[in-house]
């Protein structure tokens, strides 16, 4: 019975993820309008987006090979079995044994690696640009989000996340730390990137000189550029959520029980929200990094991330 | 608890002012340097008054509105007035790149943790954890005073180094006498002013603040 309920939870986890992905996306789009005196489409509008794209045939460059073909089920079969593995309204999820954050981290660089190899794939000039800006960034941003997540997780002593929150959870005292801080600070500068935001890439243009995401991704069309998208955004959601839930993991449910269940998800989707908010804020703020300080402003992550570690080592 | 609650708060304030350290090598304009001394210094003085709060100690609390006024009034408004007048905004190369900077600065940091932890096991101050986050900001100002060409840039490397000085100072013994502290402050400002002095003749002789054209002057 319980085993069928920490189940059930996981693929309601799972369904609500991919639900709300596309609306978070839009509510930080509509936001950002609003803040910078534009009507905006209206927070929706992305499902409605992903409802044309689904509708819509594929058309292929005949030079394109099957990697091209494959890399929008990769990357979106990766995205959604990350959902499954990160505790997103209750801690002790039934996958927890399955996949630690290593696991997490490196299913998502997957996606990533094949998004690259597809922009290489069809020959364009942009596909190759795109791929090339996206490894450059990826190649620093992934160890330091290992490296931030490791700090939490040598104050919890494991690298399981379930794990991690519940050591949070029971110790508040330690949410304050300076490890937590520095590794707060620098997963958000990483999730920036890896998500394609501003200061790193716009997600608002297709302009050429400055696209990232956008480049690799221009060759695609169709149900192909749907799943893609959509693998995006609930990246995007699962980064925020992981800033959210082990940073601040009061709110999510310790029991499985329909109220707790109930009212986690209500503390979820605030904590979003918040965030959201927080990152159109952001956006309307600071303009864009020039290419070349994007490394300087990932090694500066990175070197918060290792002062999280040896900090939390050191303090213990 | 109180006690530990003195020891979390207090090392996170002091782990945020060392995050602006670091941010002040990342950072290009000169404008940016004084927005991020500025709020250095805001969260020293929250420092202060947390130590005053659960050290028990009134004194501080005036040292804090004092260095309040002094570094986040005073000090940044005349490097504005200073700025438009010297009129340059970026440092634009510097002996050791950003990036290099940056890890070189990772690395200053672990040298002052390994070097503060003997330190940190002998003592019982609620407040000993902070201790290698000041020891490092005074490693990045002398770092930020070797590396920029910019009088300018060093300037606000001597400051953020004044800054780690005084926080170590706060930490490590919950503040000096006062009068002691004032001698400090009155001699940060007398120092920060003869700077500017050497800053404004560096400029006009040379039309330029980068140091390294001091070079010249052998020829």
């Amino acid at each position: 019975m319980t085993n069928m309920m920490s189940y059930g939870l996981e693929i309601g986890q799972m369904l609500l993820a991919l639900a709300l992905a596309p609306g978070l996306v839009g509510l930080v789009r509509w936001l950002k309008a609003r803040l910078q005196n534009r009507l905006g489409a209206p927070p929706w509008q992305p499902y409605l987006e992903l409802r044309k794209w689904l509708a819509k045939d594929v058309v292929m460059s005949t030079n394109a090979s099957w990697i091209f073909q494959a890399t929008p089920y990769i990357v979106f079969g990766s995205t959604v079995t990350v959902t499954l593995l990160v505790p997103l309204i209750a801690t002790p999820i039934a996958f927890d044994a399955v996949g630690d954050l290593l696991v997490v981290v490196y299913l998502l660089l997957l996606g990533t690696f094949f998004l690259a190899l597809a922009g290489l794939d069809a020959g364009t000039a942009f596909g190759g640009m795109g791929a090339s800006r996206e490894m450059t960034i990826a190649a620093i941003a992934e160890p330091t989000i290992a490296l931030s997540i490791s700090g939490l997780a040598i104050g919890s002593g494991s690298t399981n996340l379930g794990q991690i929150l519940t050591t949070t959870l029971t110790d508040p005292a330690a949410a304050i730390s300076p490890s937590h801080f520095l590794a707060f600070a620098a997963l958000f500068i990483v999730v920036l990137a890896e998500t394609g935001r501003l200061p790193i890439d716009n997600p608002a243009t297709h302009l050429e000189l400055t696209m990232i995401h956008e480049a690799m991704i221009l060759e695609y069309s169709g149900r192909y550029l749907a799943l893609i998208e959509w693998a995006s955004w609930t990246k995007f959601l699962l980064f925020l959520s992981l800033l959210a839930n082990l940073f601040v993991p009061w709110g999510m449910a310790t029991l499985v029980t329909l109220p707790t269940l109930a009212l986690a998800t209500a503390a979820w989707i605030g904590k979003l929200i918040l965030l959201a908010s927080a990152i159109a804020l952001l956006e309307t703020r600071v303009a864009k990094l020039r290419l070349f300080r994007v490394p300087e402003l990932l090694s500066l992550s990175f070197v918060l991330a290792l002062l999280a570690v040896t900090s939390s080592l050191v303090l213990k | 608890m109180n006690d530990l609650l003195f020891s979390q708060l207090s090392t996170l304030v002091a782990a945020s002012v060392l995050l602006f350290g670091i941010l002040l090598v990342w950072r290009r304009s000169l404008l940016a340097y004084i927005k991020v001394f500025q709020w250095q210094s805001t969260m020293l003085t929250i420092l202060f008054a947390i130590v005053a709060y659960f050290g028990n100690d009134p004194k501080l609390y005036w040292i804090g509105v004092l260095l309040f006024f002094l570094k986040v009034i005073f000090i940044p408004r005349l490097l504005q007035r200073f700025l438009v007048q010297i009129d340059v905004e970026r440092e634009v190369a510097p002996y050791i790149n950003t990036a290099t900077s940056l890890v070189l600065t990772g690395v200053m940091v672990l040298l002052a943790q390994a070097m503060t932890n003997p330190l940190i096991r002998l003592i019982t101050l609620p407040t000993r954890n902070g201790l290698p986050f000041a020891v490092a900001l005074i490693f990045i100002g002398l770092f930020v005073i070797i590396t920029r060409k910019k009088a300018f840039t060093q300037v606000l490397g001597f400051l953020v180094m004044e800054n780690g000085i005084a926080m170590l100072a706060v930490l490590g013994t919950f503040g000096i006498p006062l009068i002691v502290e004032l001698g400090v402050f009155l001699d940060l400002l007398m120092g920060f002013l003869v700077m500017q002095v050497f800053v404004y003749q560096i400029q006009g002789t040379f039309e330029s603040i980068d140091v390294s054209k001091l070079n010249q002057l052998r020829y």
